[in-house]
């Protein structure tokens, strides 16, 4: 049982609460999803759940907590851990040992548990969560899923009542992350745990969860049962621009339109259970077919090979053309070669076997630097990016790399278009996370480079931003510039594609029109084109794939 | 690339206990340290090998000398110029050097250089064969059992546990900014070295934040909680393991011995020595080696006890 009275929360030199009057009680057995925007004190709520709030990181604290009767505030993070186990966002980050049974004893060791004791704890926490196969692995050979599992056994082992994760899932692939998550409801149900899962992104774990919080600006927002929230608190929740799955936004669009809808669906099923009762009023017209693009072509792939030194094919015999103002999605699995393929569009691979030619020019008789006039590539992680004292400076670095003449006009115009001008003198580092990938796509598109890569550029980012950057990348291809994203996230290629290219296994599974593929593939399938291939028979295209094309048939 | 990592291999070697490969490795370490002698020097170096072998960590062994080899003939050319004490000259400059006087290369030095080479080779060669063989996490617990602090020597084993990391880290920043019109192999050095801090900036800063992620995520967990900390996996020295340590410590011993009798020291300078032994010395170098030679079946013999 977590009790939280009146809590506020200031970091140390910060002029606005990171949280604040905080009021609640989480009680046995809950699964409960926080959510929120970034910077809105979903971090800092776990913090001060197990203590590192105050004690790691110090600042001003009103009110008080307590976990299983132990105020945090006496009670330091070590006192907790037996009580709260936390998992964080990225697992390289979390694991201090080099394999699954060291890791694993790691915190048992802290607490002075004897070997015997710890040698069962391994062994139980590895069973709870499936990866007994894993024990006697090395850390360094384990995935990005498997390692998160590792991290969520190791704080198993020491038997918290409560377990806390922090966006477990943002630097998984959606395999992973749907195994991550269906363990924490599993631990849930069967174990009893209580769970409280910090998400920004809903669509996969909201029927899972039993009640949901929504901060902002450190305040609670709203707090209820899932359902009632998204109910009764929608205009809220979607003001404050976080991600809502679509079937809960069609739901709310059919009941402003005077449905009468009484269950919140969560998932595709009950989305249909939904629609079935709101059907027979509607009636449905097909979408105009779009009009086949025939651009000239700047990218011209012919059978592309690249097999890496250590001998794994990771592309094969890949033929694919481009063309100018194109918007393409290059969508697969983990692993399926996708980011080796856009890195031989400016040189940082060269191929095995093949050719690949950008405006004309093959890759392999000129340099990636030569390149980078006119392919931009924003790359995921920001961090990477940044490297200078000021954003002015960092939007400066390829401009003066690439040896521009008009450096100060083509900084300007970028920094109004980005809207950086306020923060042009400031440590771009110190920014937060949405305005950093702002830094790092500026001063890439600074260059305007005729063709811009960008590898997974929604991961980690809100809906609002999110749409943002998409509507930014939309009018930047409509002024005849080609745009080529790598990314997971169908809901938005959905939305904002002209065309897909799925890889599996380094060859190209399919080519073509957004509408083709994403309604033909299960795995990679929006929601509401899920939702809408039950109900063929009742004359609904089955290849709609967003809300509004929905909407725009049910009238 | 070569993985340059620890691997659990069921070889006989690995199958040797820690402390007396630890042991063994100090011997090789001290002795290359107290003995001139090429000769020494060389049956110190050769002595790794049939471990080597037997380890299977023959790719990484090769590489790793290979980029010794580069260092000795650094060492070579650097002292066969500063190094003025030989008498037999092969080559002297025309010119002088303020000084330094004028530069000249004598065979002594040549030879000299060389020894130093031998000397290197050996401890590499040997402290190879303990990160290969010897479970990172097990070295740590070896110099904990030596009475070094915990926190010391967790500080160690994580920055170890990071180091393939950093790698990745760096070759995808490398990535980022080469895509955006850096140059890392053009102009004078100095433009080089600036270029470079485009990578060592980014790769520093994220460094940083990830060492506040690691702190928070171990104090979590409990860490620095105060009691005594309990060890779940132990390097204890089992009664199997003890003839392996004492076959580690005794060519130290002996080693320690022949030298405080004088032998192993060889003269370079002014000009070299004869090469050849007495009898006695030729006798105790002799057991020297084999000595350190029977740690492998002493390894077979552990393996063995092991499978059964």
């Amino acid at each position: 049982m977590i009790k939280i009275e009146d809590f506020t929360f200031y970091y140390s030199g910060a002029s606005k609460p990171a949280l604040e009057e905080i009021n609640l009680e989480i009680g046995d057995g809950e699964f409960v999803l926080v959510t929120g925007p970034s910077g809105g004190g979903k971090s800092s709520l776990c913090r001060a759940v197990n203590g590192l709030i105050p004690h790691f990181y110090g600042g001003k604290v009103a009110g008080q907590i307590e976990v299983e009767g132990r105020d945090t505030l006496k009670h330091p993070p070590k006192e907790l851990a037996t009580r709260v186990g936390m998992v964080f966002q990225d697992p390289e980050n979390q694991l201090v040992a080099t394999d699954v049974e060291r890791e694993i004893a790691f915190g048992l060791e802290n607490l002075a548990f004897p070997r015997e004791l710890i040698a069962r704890r391994i062994e139980e926490a590895l069973d709870t969560l499936g990866i007994a196969g894993l024990r006697h692995r090395q850390l360094y050979e384990l995935s990005g899923g498997e390692k998160q599992k590792i991290a969520i056994a190791s704080v198993l082992a020491l038997h918290p009542q409560v377990l806390m994760l922090d966006e477990p899932t943002s630097e998984l692939d959606p395999h992973s992350a749907e195994e991550v998550l269906a363990i924490t409801k599993r631990l849930n149900d069967e174990l009893g745990i209580t769970i409280i899962l910090i998400e920004h992104r809903l669509d996969r774990v909201i029927q899972h969860a039993d009640r949901l919080i929504v901060l902002d600006g450190g305040r609670v927002v709203a707090d209820g049962k899932t359902r009632e929230v998204l109910s009764s608190n929608y205009p809220d929740i979607e003001a404050i621009g976080l991600g809502i799955p679509p079937v809960i936004r069609l739901t709310h669009e059919l009941k402003s339109r005077g449905f009468n809808i009484n269950k919140m669906p969560l998932t595709v099923e009950e989305g249909q259970i939904m629609l079935i009762q709101v059907l027979p009023k509607a009636y449905a017209r097909l979408p105009r077919p779009e009009a086949e693009q025939n651009n000239k072509p700047v990218i011209e792939m012919e059978k592309l090979w690249h097999i890496y030194p250590e001998g794994n094919t990771a592309l094969q015999d890949i033929s694919l053309k481009i063309g100018e103002g194109e918007l393409v999605a290059i969508i697969g699995r983990n692993a399926s070669g996708k980011t080796t393929l856009v890195k031989h569009l400016n040189g940082l691979l060269k191929p095995t076997r093949g050719t690949v030619a950008v405006g004309g020019i093959d890759t392999e008789e000129t340099t990636t630097a030569e390149l980078a006039r006119r392919v931009g590539f924003v790359f995921q992680n920001p961090n990477d990016h940044l490297l200078a004292d000021t954003v002015a400076e960092e939007i400066a670095f390829s401009l003066k790399n690439l040896g521009f003449k008009n450096t100060s006009s083509r900084l300007s115009r970028t920094l109004d278009m980005f809207k950086l001008a306020e923060y042009q003198s400031q440590y771009p580092r110190s920014l937060s996370g949405g305005q950093k990938q702002r830094v790092a796509l500026a001063s890439v598109v600074a260059i305007q480079p005729r063709i811009l890569i960008l590898d997974e550029p929604t991961r980690g980012m809100e809906y609002r931003l999110k749409h943002e950057l998409m509507d930014f990348l939309r009018e930047y291809a409509g002024q005849g510039n080609t745009v080529i994203l790598v990314t997971h996230d169908v809901e938005t290629v959905a939305e904002y594609a002209d065309r897909v290219v799925l890889l599996s296994d380094g060859e190209i599974m399919a080519d073509g029109s957004k509408r083709q593929i994403l309604s033909q593939a299960q795995l990679f399938s929006p929601q509401i084109n899920r939702l809408v291939q039950a109900f063929t028979e009742y004359g609904i295209p089955d290849d709609i794939l967003t809300v509004a094309e929905l909407l725009e048939i049910i009238k | 690339m070569i993985n340059f990592r620890y691997r659990l291999k069921g070889t006989p070697v690995h199958a040797l206990n820690p402390f007396a490969k630890l042991a063994w490795v100090a011997s090789i370490f001290v002795l290359s340290l107290l003995f001139n002698h090429p000769v020494y020097l060389l049956l110190l170096f050769l002595s790794t090998l049939p471990l080597v072998i037997t380890a299977q960590i023959w790719r990484q062994w090769v590489s790793l000398m290979k980029f010794t080899l580069y260092l000795c003939l650094a060492i070579i050319i650097i002292n066969a110029l500063v190094s003025s004490h030989g008498t037999h000259l092969l080559w002297q400059a025309p010119f002088q050097l303020p000084l330094v006087g004028t530069p000249a290369i004598t065979l002594e030095a040549i030879f000299f250089g060389a020894g130093m080479c031998l000397r290197l080779l050996a401890i590499i060669s040997a402290f190879a064969l303990l990160t290969f063989t010897v479970h990172p996490d097990d070295i740590m617990l070896a110099m904990l059992k030596m009475k070094l602090p915990y926190k010391s020597v967790l500080a160690i084993s994580l920055s170890t546990r990071f180091i393939p990391t950093l790698i990745e880290d760096a070759a995808r920043i490398s990535d980022v900014q080469r895509s955006r019109g850096l140059e890392l192999d053009r102009g004078r050095l100095t433009q080089r070295l600036k270029s470079r801090m485009a990578i060592i900036i980014p790769l520093l800063s994220n460094s940083l934040d990830r060492t506040v992620q690691v702190a928070e995520a171990m104090e979590a967990r409990a860490f620095g909680s105060g009691q005594k900390r309990s060890f779940y996996k132990e390097i204890a020295l089992k009664k199997p393991d003890i003839p392996a340590l004492i076959m580690g410590l005794i060519p130290l011993l002996l080693g320690i011995f022949i030298w405080w009798r004088g032998m192993g020291d060889y003269q370079y300078y002014p000009a070299l020595a004869r090469l050849g032994f007495t009898g006695l010395e030729g006798t105790l170098l002799a057991l020297l080696i084999l000595s350190l030679c029977l740690m492998l079946p002493l390894g077979l013999a552990r393996k063995r006890i092991e499978v059964d």
